[in-house]
């Protein structure tokens, strides 16, 4: 960790990347819903855990996993509900207490935020010993997390740096005990340690598509290293815009996004109170009309802000100022999501603000070119398209991005797994941009080229039940129906109760069609049989048999 | 052009007509006529598509801009789905309240637009009355198509029926339409499937027999639909296939 002299190489710019730090906490969800770390918890989201606490970790819990699988794998498993707000506001607590020491320290979600090393390390006598005390502080902060379960990385660049970020959350959650990653500075020592990486890791900490990861793979381009020892002109040849700057960030080099620069000085929307607000909703009903003025400002430009300062003064001179990151640009709605996030947690400090906000100001700090696409030749955009989109805007505004949904095409062998519904802060809309909207539903709704087979076909059920239903099917003769390991049936279907109703008589059935997923993968395998049953009420529904247990999940 | 625009017949002397007048005074006459006749759109104009299978149902053969049309019944959501698939697939938007259970390939196999749906959550609902009043009406603000339950209260539902006209936006109400007048009332009853056997075969298609009862609706109407069809699409059922009277009448009573 001795520092040495750093020579920036020709290709990296005329300055190399700068030294940051990034401090990132994997299961965020969790510690701000304020679950203890002994305690088995895990927050959903779309049926999916996001995030989970180590106990439930210990017991196999990941992330991606249903709620069924979760709780099979660990049958006293706390589910809590997915909650950004909650996230935003409980992370204002520890931002506040890096914040004391660390000047300009930017956000980029709730759970990871990133500051530049150099004032810090010197003040707190080396990079080691400072990443220690922001990990001892913000523990200090948040009563149920524990120093281990953060992530600090620090590196040359933003990329790299989060990949070490990403290196010691494992590290450190292993052995339960806080170990900063530290990438030795300069360009070779950086080099040195992504060569070895999957070319995964810019898709995770990269943001960069999932489609050219893919692609890279499978031109046999697994590693980092594989990927920067290529020459720069032919990468760019082939793989255009994106594929260079996933080319630079691979070798170390400038992972600024590309076509970012400093915000013009005078560019900032503002607006003070004449009478002091004190509640939240006021607040942000006002930023949500800045943050459509400084979006129309910057669109007007071309431009869209990548990093932004929010500012809020109280009649007493309080502050409260942050910086928010997001490389892919953010939007008129992501703006008011954290201002709401950055305010919300601010007014409900403990012992509160002495005096009302009087002023909030939103500042771009850098911006980057809007890199939409052209409008279309033929119709493009309609006029509802337009109108819609206005409303889509709206609604998220009023009930948070969250609660909004669109389909995504996921793929499966279940009515439920083709098509999922996903929030629209996951997925990108398009919606600042003028065509972004049809191409981005285009891409989202890609569905493969290749059937996925075992698939029942057409016509699928027109209600896919959210929870399945447990459901007894006995046979002639009173016994539960099984399915053996061969696909065989004990009994043929006689009668079904489901959820404990009413017994119904099946007027006629088909199966099983067994179905066995994921069977390389221990914590997500999946075996089951597939029935098709109408029932003596004429209702026709899907039902399938896991583990010698019936459920119905999806009704025709 | 023998006779001009203001010629009266037997009027003596065709040659001497005094309104004859040159193409430009002929053209000032023209022109006051023109807001008389000009921005008047009925109703029936302002119509959004429906599937040919359920034109039937329908006064004007689609859907009213600013209506309300009511599902009610077990199939209730399929027949929602199959009535808002032709304007989604001509380009409207489909803004969908709190039906998380929706099957969405089943929505893409019926003809609905997935690119153009958007759904709001369920949990959204906890916002209050007032919030949620709001989030409707925002969606019928945006969106030519809201597929919803009628969990609002009366005053609630009245102040969207009035923002549905002003817009002309369609609200497809499922199960109870509550507080809502209706302007078509749809019974989507349980209908038969075909295809699946004892052990064998799989569900294939279910002949569904869907009524329409409404205010411009003299009597009772019924259609009888392949719903979803065998591609999963809304099918009607051709004239060999259609059954008699009597047999619709034993199934009506058979199904409720």
């Amino acid at each position: 960790m001795a520092r040495r002299a750093v020579s920036a190489p020709p290709h990296s710019g005329p300055v190399g990347p700068p030294r940051l730090v990034v401090v990132q906490c994997p299961d965020w969800s969790v510690v701000a819903a304020g679950a203890a770390p002994s305690e088995p918890a895990a927050v959903l989201h779309a049926n999916r855990v996001v995030a989970r606490t180590p106990a439930a970790a210990a017991a196999g819990v990941r992330q991606g996993h249903r709620r069924r699988e979760a709780q099979r794998i660990c049958p006293d498993l706390r589910i809590i509900d997915h909650d950004p707000a909650r996230d935003g506001r409980e992370f204002e607590a520890a931002v506040r207490s890096v914040a004391s020491m660390v000047p300009r320290m930017e956000t980029t979600e709730p759970g990871m935020f990133t500051f530049t090393a150099k004032g810090p390390a010197r003040y707190f006598g080396g990079e080691h010993a400072m990443a220690l005390r922001v990990g001892e502080l913000i523990a200090e902060s948040v009563p149920v997390l524990d120093a281990w379960m953060l992530g600090i990385g620090i590196g040359d660049g933003r990329f790299t740096a989060g990949v070490a970020a990403r290196d010691s959350a494992r590290h450190s959650a292993r052995r339960a005990d806080q170990q900063p990653t530290i990438i030795d500075p300069g360009i070779d020592a950086t080099r040195a340690y992504l060569a070895p990486l999957s070319v995964a890791t810019l898709r995770d900490v990269g943001g960069l598509s999932a489609e050219l990861v893919d692609l890279l793979q499978r031109l046999g381009l697994r590693t980092l290293g594989g990927l920067a020892a290529l020459p720069a002109p032919d990468v760019l040849a082939r793989f255009g815009a994106p594929g260079a700057f996933a080319h630079r960030i691979a070798g170390g080099g400038d992972d600024r996004p590309p076509g970012s620069a400093t915000a013009p000085p005078d560019l900032l929307v503002a607006r003070t109170f004449d009478d002091p607000v004190r509640m939240l909703d006021p607040l942000v009903f006002t930023a949500k009309q800045l943050a459509q003025e400084l979006h129309e400002l910057l669109a007007a430009n071309g431009r869209v802000c990548t990093r932004l300062a929010i500012l809020a003064e109280t009649e007493q001179d309080e502050r409260s100022e942050h910086l928010w990151y997001r490389p892919s640009g953010l939007s008129a709605s992501a703006i008011v999501e954290r201002v709401r996030w950055q305010l919300d947690g601010w007014i409900r400090q403990p012992g509160g603000l002495s005096g009302g906000v009087v002023m909030l100001r939103l500042t771009p700090d850098e911006v980057c070119a809007d890199d939409g696409s052209q409008l279309g030749f033929w119709g493009g955009r309609t006029e509802a398209d337009e109108w819609a989109v206005r409303a889509v805007s709206r609604v998220a505004g009023l009930v948070g991005e969250q609660q909004v949904l669109v389909p995504v095409w996921r793929g499966g062998r279940l009515p439920g797994d083709t098509y999922q519904w996903v929030s629209i802060d996951r997925v990108e809309l398009g919606t600042d941009h003028p065509t972004g909207v049809a191409a981005a539903a285009a891409d989202r709704l890609q569905v493969d080229d290749v059937p996925w087979s075992g698939q029942l076909p057409a016509p699928s059920p027109s209600t896919v039940l959210v929870e399945a239903l447990p459901a007894e099917v006995l046979g002639a003769t009173g016994e539960m129906v099984r399915v053996n390991g061969r696909g065989l049936l004990s009994d043929v279907p006689d009668t079904v109760s489901v959820d404990g109703g009413a017994v119904q008589l099946i007027t006629a059935w088909a199966g099983p069609w067994p179905l066995d997923e994921r069977w390389w993968d221990a914590a997500t395998h999946r075996r089951l049989a597939r029935f098709q049953l109408t029932t003596e009420r004429g209702t026709a529904c899907l039902a399938v048999v896991e583990n010698q247990q019936w459920w119905i999940t999806a009704i025709y | 052009m023998e006779t001009g625009v203001g010629a009266h017949p037997g009027q003596g002397d065709p040659g001497a007509r005094p309104e004859r007048g040159s193409v430009h005074e002929r053209r000032e006459r023209l022109s006051k006529l023109v807001p008389k006749i000009g921005p008047v759109t009925f109703a029936r104009e302002r119509l959004l598509p429906v599937d040919p299978a359920l034109e039937a149902l329908f006064p004007d053969a689609g859907l009213i801009r600013g209506s309300v049309v009511g599902c009610q019944g077990p199939t209730a959501l399929a027949v929602a789905l199959a009535l808002v698939a032709g304007a989604s697939a001509a380009g409207s938007w489909l803004g969908v309240v709190g039906v998380p259970a929706l099957g969405l390939r089943a929505a893409s196999e019926v003809g609905v637009a997935l690119d153009r749906l958007v759904m709001v959550a369920e949990p959204a609902r906890d916002l209050g009355e007032e919030s949620w009043a709001n989030v409707i009406s925002a969606l019928i603000d945006g969106f030519d198509l809201v597929v919803m339950r009628a969990d609002v209260r009366a005053g609630t539902a009245r102040r969207l029926q009035a923002r549905l006209q002003a817009r002309g936006a369609v609200l497809v109400l499922i199960g109870d339409p509550g507080p809502f007048a209706c302007d078509i009332a749809l019974t989507c009853r349980r209908g038969e499937w075909e295809g699946l056997g004892q052990g064998s075969g799989r569900l294939e298609r279910r002949r569904l027999m869907v009524t329409a009862q409404g205010r411009r609706l003299a009597r009772e109407r019924g259609v009888d639909v392949w719903l979803p069809g065998a591609t999963g699409r809304i099918e009607p059922i051709g004239p060999d296939e259609q059954s008699s009277g009597a047999d619709v009448a034993a199934m009506l009573r058979r199904t409720g």
